[in-house]
């Protein structure tokens, strides 16, 4: 029994990995004829793994890691790695092509000429097969044929010219027949790519009416690695900052993409006006981080120990109603809560104005908004410290309050000396990533506030309530000319070292790494 | 066994998806359009289709990640064809060299001057605009019988109609929304970025010259007096709709709201500032064709002789509801009063500017805003501060 259960498991895994490397064999073609020899790259290796993984024993064990490993290495090592790929190059806004598609779409572009000559016409097909003649007339009424991409006058066509009906109107031309106007569209795509020398100009479509006479602009000179004009001797040589560039300074639009080297890490860290603001946002994100794991915690604990109490009567129900802030999306809750916190109409000021409190600027004074910024964090982070407390209480053995309370201890001496140190110790790693969680916690920022207010007088546009985050967006999305996306990379990298630095304390903290250590 | 199977489905879901999304090819065309103009095109594309013998397949994109995802899949092939946006994306898509010039010869007098003019970039123009949108004076009828036409008189109704104890306001807008406010600072002269020979001129910023300064230091005097409060766009729009504000400053897109809330409302202009009229923003909606489509002369063709043609823009205008720039359309908009209003505000508006430059200008000036309409700083100061902020990241970037 076992080795004819064997045996269909065998033929199940053939089958199952001839499907898989079929599809892939299928997908790597496609992959290749697009040219996306990267991602070609990666599922070589892939497919590959998995195979080996299953058809070799010896890498039997390897089969319980290989799916996590290659999920992390694509969304996890990748980005990282394109991140750091992007930070050297001038990606961003008017450098997004590369500039092989730069050169073609220069090569591309054609001057239509104010004295052109426009050329009505007409269209004849080959049936069952995509090859047109064209029958131009011109504004004097002189009429030349298409053919073979050359232009010739009709009088010295050798070729034959039907006129079946006798009604004046050509109906086959060498065995091409006349296209009828409905069917014109369907061809618009084969005929845009017409082109017929016209003295020292092109004959191109212009539109479903006209043919008309274009100059070239550009030609691209692979040797010299440069782009002549046309129309104008001038010379464009790509710069380094990815234009191509004439002597005198004039750039051809668009942009490429180029590797600008350390620029912009030497604009992060030399230029005031993006380093000056950096000092102060890098202050407010660690106050933030910090005050909102301590403010969550402080008051999930604290609800979590009354929670706890089995004297409480309807313990049930108000467990559900704490936890109903966790339940909504933050999307809504911080929208909602920047309603309530509206200067004017918001309920929060109406409410103090009850107890004679009046009109707190929440949204345009510093210092509010940090408040009210932290307030919102601790309505929407509290539950979570209070469910992770409340199992954690669960597991502290009762055996310890009772012999503290043999001793004599008070309420508050079991609570110092019992509950928070045997809680941290469960609890810390995830304050810790609570933190580093915060640390980045963009979509309250910038829902709340957009990291207002401004500060008057500021020089780049930073807000009081920006965290490194938050600013980053600004950075790369809000100022100058449109994205920069090598910048804001940059900046990224910088805050991934920040965050990489506190999760390796993280593991320090909790000892994780040295007990994977312990079992190699 | 279980895991081999989880894979192999999984790779069949990516395989799936990367090979079945559509792209642009030949002989087909491919409209990307938001969800609010996806009715109306897939009917024109049907209609098109059934005329012309060509297939066409109008996808669904939200209004933003159109433009965004032109950057990123038009490049790499899987772009589209036309783009059904607005004009203040052309800045960008013709800086990347995404978008294609469209030829309109022979039919340019068919448009309103000021919606060519919001596509038009250097010599050419980028698409074949169906649709001009322009804020102005938005008043209750219960309320406002006649709306104010000068500053002056606009500043009594607004103080008759505010009493903050019971919530009521004379007059609201979003803030801090430059978008907005702009008509009160052009008014006396104040702009963005100067012209060139037919180019905005990043170099020529107006935004602090005195008629700016002027302008909004007349709109602060409201917020000062604390006739008008400081809120942003949701509250301003729910306070209209309750009936709780008199007036509001903004554009068409509230009218099918207001209906819905059953509010006896008008559009008059905005007031004029000592005899000036303001000019506001004007965003123009418009069909674009892709830069990297294998069908240009058949997107063109769509766009040229099938868009930009009377049935086709009424019928636009009809199922969309914006005001239409193409003139023979307008004779029939111009029925409804309101959108009659529209389009006067709109024909004395100036596009908003479309060049990349804008972003750095949107973030300092809203700053700006916020700092002044709160009485932190006063006009002068904070926009000359805002526009030295723009020359600065201008500067900064183009390093």
């Amino acid at each position: 029994m076992s080795i004819q259960d064997n045996m269909w498991k065998y033929l199940f895994k053939i089958i199952f990995l001839g499907i898989m490397d079929a599809l892939s064999i299928w997908s790597a073609v496609i992959l290749y004829n697009d040219s996306a020899y990267l991602l070609l790259i990666g599922l070589i290796i892939v497919v590959g793994a998995i195979n080996i993984v299953y058809l070799i024993d010896k890498a039997y064990p390897m089969r319980y890691i290989l799916p996590g490993t290659i999920f992390m290495v694509i969304f996890v090592v990748y980005p990282i790695f394109y991140t750091v790929y992007i930070s050297f190059t001038n990606y961003g806004t008017g450098h997004v092509l590369d500039k092989q598609q730069v050169v073609n779409q220069l090569e591309n572009r054609y001057f239509n000429p104010k004295d052109a000559e426009e050329f009505t016409f007409d269209t004849f097909k080959l049936e069952d097969k995509n090859e047109f003649i064209l029958l131009f007339e011109n504004e004097e009424g002189k009429r030349f044929i298409g053919y073979n991409n050359k232009l010739t006058p009709f009088e010295n066509f050798d070729k034959k010219i039907i006129d079946s009906d006798n009604d004046g109107q050509i109906d086959q031309i060498a065995g091409y027949k006349r296209l009828p106007q409905m069917q014109l569209f369907q061809h618009l795509s084969s005929l845009q790519d017409l082109e017929y020398q016209l003295n020292d100009r092109i004959l191109r479509m212009k539109n479903t009416e006209y043919f008309s006479s274009y100059i070239r602009q550009y030609k691209y000179d692979a040797e010299k690695d440069q782009l002549n004009s046309l129309r104008t001797d001038r010379v464009y040589k790509p710069s380094e900052n990815g234009y191509f560039e004439s002597k005198d300074g004039e750039r051809l639009t668009p942009g490429f993409r180029t590797h600008i080297g350390w620029e912009n890490y030497k604009k992060l860290l030399t230029d005031d006006r993006i380093f000056n603001p950096f000092l102060r946002v890098f202050i407010w994100t660690f106050e933030w981080a910090i005050l909102s794991v301590f403010l969550t915690f402080s008051l999930g604990l604290f609800m979590a120990i009354l929670l706890n109490d089995k004297n409480l009567r309807f313990r049930k129900i108000y467990r559900v109603i704490l936890i109903l802030p966790y339940a909504i999306p933050g999307f809504i809750s911080v929208l909602v809560w920047r309603g309530l916190f509206n200067a004017e109409v918001g309920a929060v000021n109406n409410l103090l104005q009850f107890l004679s409190i009046g009109g707190i600027q929440w949204m345009q004074d510093p210092v509010w908004a940090k408040v009210a910024l932290l307030i919102v964090n601790l309505w929407m982070g509290f539950p979570y410290m209070m469910l992770i407390a409340l199992g954690s209480l669960q597991s502290i053995s009762n055996n310890l309050y009772e012999a503290a309370a043999i001793d004599g201890a008070s309420v508050w001496q079991k609570f110092r000396h019992i509950t928070l140190p045997l809680l941290l110790v469960s609890l810390g790693p995830l304050l810790i990533s609570s933190f580093a969680f915060n640390f980045n916690n963009f979509n309250v920022i910038y829902l709340f506030n957009e990291g207002g207010p401004a500060i008057p007088g500021a020089q780049t546009p930073a807000g009081a309530t920006d965290i490194l985050i938050s600013y980053t967006y600004r950075l790369s999305f809000a100022t100058g000319r449109g994205s920069d996306f090598g910048l804001a990379s940059t900046v990224a990298l910088f805050i991934f070292m920040i965050t990489a630095t506190i999760t390796w304390f993280n593991f320090k903290y909790t000892g994780a790494l040295e007990d994977v250590k312990e079992n190699e | 066994m279980k895991k081999i199977l989880v894979l192999s489905l999984a790779f069949v879901m990516l395989l799936g998806l990367t090979s079945f999304a559509s792209a642009s090819e030949s002989g087909k065309l491919l409209i990307w359009a938001d969800e609010n103009r996806l009715e109306v095109v897939t009917e024109l594309a049907e209609e098109f289709e059934d005329d012309y013998g060509v297939p066409v397949e109008v996808q669904e994109k939200a209004f933003g990640d159109i433009r965004d995802s032109m950057r990123v899949e038009a490049p790499s092939g899987e772009g589209p064809d036309i783009i059904v946006g607005a004009h203040d994306w052309l800045g960008e898509l013709v800086t990347n060299g995404l978008i294609s010039p469209i030829d309109l010869s022979g039919i340019e007098d068919e448009f309103i001057d000021v919606s060519l003019e919001a596509f038009t970039w250097g010599e050419d123009t980028y698409a074949v605009p169906y649709a001009i949108e322009s804020v102005g004076l938005i008043y209750n009828k219960d309320l406002v019988p006649n709306p104010p036409e000068t500053f002056e008189e606009f500043r009594e109704v607004v103080k008759e109609n505010t009493n903050k104890e019971e919530e009521k306001y004379g007059f609201v807008m979003p803030q801090p929304d430059p978008f907005h406010t702009y008509p009160f600072m052009s008014a006396m002269g104040g702009y963005v970025f100067g012209m060139e020979n037919g180019v905005y001129n990043p170099k020529d910023i107006g935004l602090n010259n005195e008629g700016a300064v002027k302008g909004l230091e007349k709109l602060n005097s409201l917020y000062a007096e604390e006739y008008v409060p400081y809120l942003d766009y949701q509250t301003m729009a729910s306070l209209f709709k309750s009936g709780d504000a008199a007036m509001m400053l903004t554009g068409p897109w509230e009218f099918g709201n207001l209906e819905e809330a059953g509010i006896n409302y008008g559009f008059a202009q905005l007031p004029t500032m000592e005899g000036q009229a303001p000019k506001p923003f004007s965003s123009v909606h418009g069909f674009m064709m892709s830069e990297f489509s294998e069908n240009k002369m058949l997107a063109q063709a769509f766009i040229r002789n099938f868009i930009a043609r009377e049935d086709t823009m009424i019928e636009l205008y009809e199922k969309g509801g914006r005001p239409p720039v193409y003139k023979p359309a307008i004779e029939v908009a111009k029925e409804d009063p309101q959108t009659a209003g529209v389009l006067e505000s709109a024909r004395e508006s100036m596009p908003m500017p479309s060049i990349p430059e804008m972003n750095a200008v949107w973030a300092a000036w809203e700053d700006a805003l916020e700092v002044v309409l709160n009485q932190k700083q006063d006009v002068k100061p904070a926009l000359d501060n805002a526009v030295e902020q723009i020359e600065d990241s201008l500067e900064q970037s183009s390093e």
